[in-house]
């Protein structure tokens, strides 16, 4: 067991580095706008997915809810990796100049951009990325810190504090996945605006991080760990992600269908670019594959609490998240979806490092918030 | 006595004692196993052999009629039965039918949910379920916990029952007897149902006809009426004349009634008629010429019509060799400009329709000049 789970470590590693090795190539040989943009994507996916954890862990102590509680530690494990995602995102804010048209000097000539230039110039740019990883920092501190100080402390009071500071969140939250969706994502596409864009992303990020806490359970689960965690568990996880699926496609469908009524040349090109050539192939996937699938997967009572199900929608999720930022950011290189080995790159390095923190995390410390009052409740949890 | 009871209730004092005595009860098999508590107990369902509840399919079904439902209707209406073009959207956009079929599915759906989980699955209306009526009921909402064996058929045996609960460990039974009248829906509800709906839908059209009646000071809501537009027929200071209704620009032309044959008769005379010489061409311009032209030139077309006569005037005689020579575009012409005394036709004409009657008049023209020829191409 401990020999196969070095050797998968080795293998881990040696994408990594392979990764890392293609990354560098990258940089080197195919160009500084394809660099960035594969940047970008992967900072975006790790961010949505480290906040989309912590969203789970601050909705548990907003409603006060006790069947979470045997497997809250997972969204907390995981949302730790918001910690690295603030190196890979400070390094990102070099990717402006290269690809958001706002931070490009022509931007004083272009007359939209023009009334926007205090918005997107550079220094107000980073002066919001660094407060939207400032207020995940604290989100992080206070939920998660306090969470693992409370395994040894066993003070309730921790709950108190974290109910107290629940809704706080929320409303950091809503801000910090808004700003980075209208900064970071829509930013690159300057012109058009769409005021649902953040709920979008806040839905895929949810989705992601619901994803990963059923992954992670389920290979806890398998390991002989979270003893006493159950169907009854699993189903609600499930239900969850089945009904944001449908969020997902919900939220999205109707920022595409007023944009298709009202027919503005500045809002229709953001989906005329994506219903042309192979971008429209990868358009309808992402409806089958974000939404169809996963919705027909679940939407039996029994399809939620089994495991082999849940494992495959998860992944299945997990992978549409991916495709669905791809789908977001990669039409600003222009013309047909760029992949190749720099795609393949990023994502050995940074699914390698993804992989690598998550397991890491799932090794220290205690399986469950053993200090939490509830947790015995939770455990007692039945549908 | 042959009269059977409707069920035996044993009484337990904990849910541990009932969940007990479940499997033991079911096993002797004397009627259906059901239990009473003053709250749901975890397991229960699956201690009394309960069978899925088919409501979730039920609701999928009916969910997926109901986003096909809205589909079929709205492509019927939009694309095949009354085709609009709005917006500059092609008549069968699945984008604009999304948001209706997503509201039909959810109406299907809580329908289903709601009125198959009462009325199918539940069996509701009921009236006094035989429970509520035992002396054990009041125990049952606070703090007992009953078991009931009902009763299948006649040949319910209570004593054995009531036996069988109390070696489960029942610390009390009661035996309830059949009620008189069927607890379940009877058409007598359904007619007081239908009646009381009757009643309301009066009471209600008259409060509303009365009260729009006595105070006319409170209208109905109207605020599509009062909107900042322009109403046909109506004053409107938008305008200088003051008029809401304005005259067409200058050289306004309807769609489809393109002015034609503006000149001369002989510069008409170049005009081709683009309609091809088919049964139904013959017919239109048949049902035309009898409607509009028959009266004065005759169904012969030799300028003997039914006014003729009393008229007084003097038709043209279209077998006349004059207008055998005229081209197509001159007698075209002729309906659209009006001839001597004949008036222009163009106002209720179509232009296919002027057409038609030119190919019908060169018919009638032919068909009394008639050549050998033409008796061999009908012969065969």
């Amino acid at each position: 067991m401990s020999q196969n789970k070095n050797n998968s470590t080795t293998m881990i590693w040696g994408a990594v580095a392979l990764g890392a090795l293609g990354v560098l190539g990258t940089y080197a040989t195919a160009g500084l706008e394809r660099f960035w943009a594969n940047w970008v994507l992967w900072f975006v996916l790790m961010f949505t997915l480290g906040l989309g954890s912590l969203f789970i862990v601050a909705l548990e102590h907003l409603v006060s809810a006790k069947w979470s509680v045997p497997v809250r530690r997972i969204p907390e494990r995981i949302a730790t990796l918001l910690l690295p995602a603030i190196p890979v995102g400070l390094f990102a804010l070099c990717a402006l100049p290269v690809l958001y048209p706002g931070s490009r000097p022509e931007a004083a000539h272009h007359p939209i951009l023009a009334g926007k230039a205090f918005w997107l110039s550079l220094p107000f740019f980073s002066v919001r990325t660094l407060i939207a990883l400032g207020l995940c920092t604290l989100g992080l501190a206070v939920l998660v810190g306090g969470s693992l100080k409370q395994d040894i402390t066993k003070d309730p009071r921790f709950n108190l504090r974290a109910r107290k500071f629940a809704p706080a969140f929320m409303a950091i939250f809503a801000l910090v996945i808004t700003l980075v969706a209208f900064d970071w994502i829509s930013g690159l596409t300057p012109e058009w605006y769409s005021d649902i864009f953040g709920v979008y992303v806040f839905a895929g990020a949810f989705l992601s991080g619901l994803a990963a806490t059923t992954l992670s359970l389920l290979y806890l689960q398998d390991r002989g760990r979270l003893e006493g965690v159950r169907g009854d568990h699993l189903y609600n996880l499930g239900g969850f992600l089945f009904a944001f699926t449908v969020f997902w496609s919900y939220i999205g469908f109707a920022q595409y269908m007023l944009m298709w009524y009202a027919n503005l040349p500045d809002e229709v090109i953001y989906y005329k670019v994506r219903l042309a050539g192979s971008w429209r192939a990868i358009t309808i996937s992402l409806a089958v594959l974000h939404f169809i699938l996963p919705f027909f997967a679940l939407v039996t009572r029994d399809s939620k609490k089994d495991p082999k199900r849940l494992r495959r929608v998860a992944y299945l999720m997990l992978g549409a998240h991916v495709l669905d930022m791809y789908w977001l950011i990669f039409p600003v290189l222009g013309g047909q979806p760029h992949f190749s080995w720099p795609e393949l790159s990023f994502a050995l390095f940074f699914l390698g490092g993804i992989v690598l923190w998550i397991r890491g995390a799932m090794q220290k410390g205690e399986d469950m918030p053993i200090g939490d009052p509830f947790l015995r409740e939770g455990l007692e949890f039945r549908l | 006595m042959s009269e059977t009871s409707y069920a035996v209730l044993g009484m337990f004092d904990s849910p541990d004692a009932l969940m007990q005595a479940i499997p033991k009860v079911r096993a002797t098999n004397l009627g259906t196993v059901e239990a009473y508590t003053p709250y749901p107990i975890h397991g229960i369902e699956e201690a009394l052999g309960l069978r899925r509840s088919p409501l979730g399919g039920m609701v999928l079904v009916m969910g997926i009629l109901g986003a096909i439902t809205a589909f079929g209707f709205e492509y019927w209406i939009s694309a095949i039965d009354y085709p609009i073009i709005t917006g500059g959207k092609a008549a069968n956009s699945w984008e604009a039918f999304i948001p209706i079929m997503f509201e039909v599915t959810v109406l299907f759906a809580t329908f289903t949910a709601g009125l198959g989980m009462l009325l199918l699955l539940n069996k509701l209306p009921l009236f006094g379920h035989p429970v509520l009526s035992s002396k054990s009921i009041t125990g049952i909402t606070r703090d007992r916990y009953a078991l009931a064996l009902e009763a299948e058929s006649d040949a319910f045996d209570s004593a054995a029952a009531a036996r069988a609960l109390q070696e489960a460990g029942a610390v009390e039974v009661e035996v309830l007897p059949a009620p008189e009248r069927s607890p379940f829906l009877t058409s007598d509800f359904i007619l007081r149902t239908l009646g009381g709906i009757f009643a309301a839908c009066v009471v209600s059209g008259l409060a509303m006809f009365f009260g729009t009646k006595w105070f006319p000071l409170l209208p109905p809501m109207r605020h599509i009426e009062d909107q900042p537009r322009l109403n046909a027929q109506k004053a409107s200071a938008f305008f200088k004349d003051g008029h809401g209704m304005q005259l067409p620009v200058p050289g306004t032309v309807a769609r489809g009634y393109l002015p034609t044959a503006t000149g001369t008769q002989e510069q008409a005379a170049s005009l081709v008629n683009p309609l091809p010489r088919t049964k139904e061409v013959f017919t239109l311009g048949h049902k035309v010429y009898s409607n509009r032209c028959e009266v004065c030139h005759g169904a012969l077309a030799n300028g003997v019509g039914s006014l003729t006569a009393a008229y007084g005037g003097k038709p043209a005689n279209l077998q006349a060799q004059q207008f055998r020579d005229y081209p197509d575009g001159e007698i075209y012409w002729a309906i659209v400009n009006g001839k001597n005394a004949m008036p222009s036709h163009a106002p209720y004409l179509t232009d296919q329709e002027r057409w038609a009657v030119v190919h019908y008049v060169r018919a009638l023209q032919r068909a009394q000049n008639a050549k050998d020829e033409d008796l061999k191409v009908v012969a065969p």
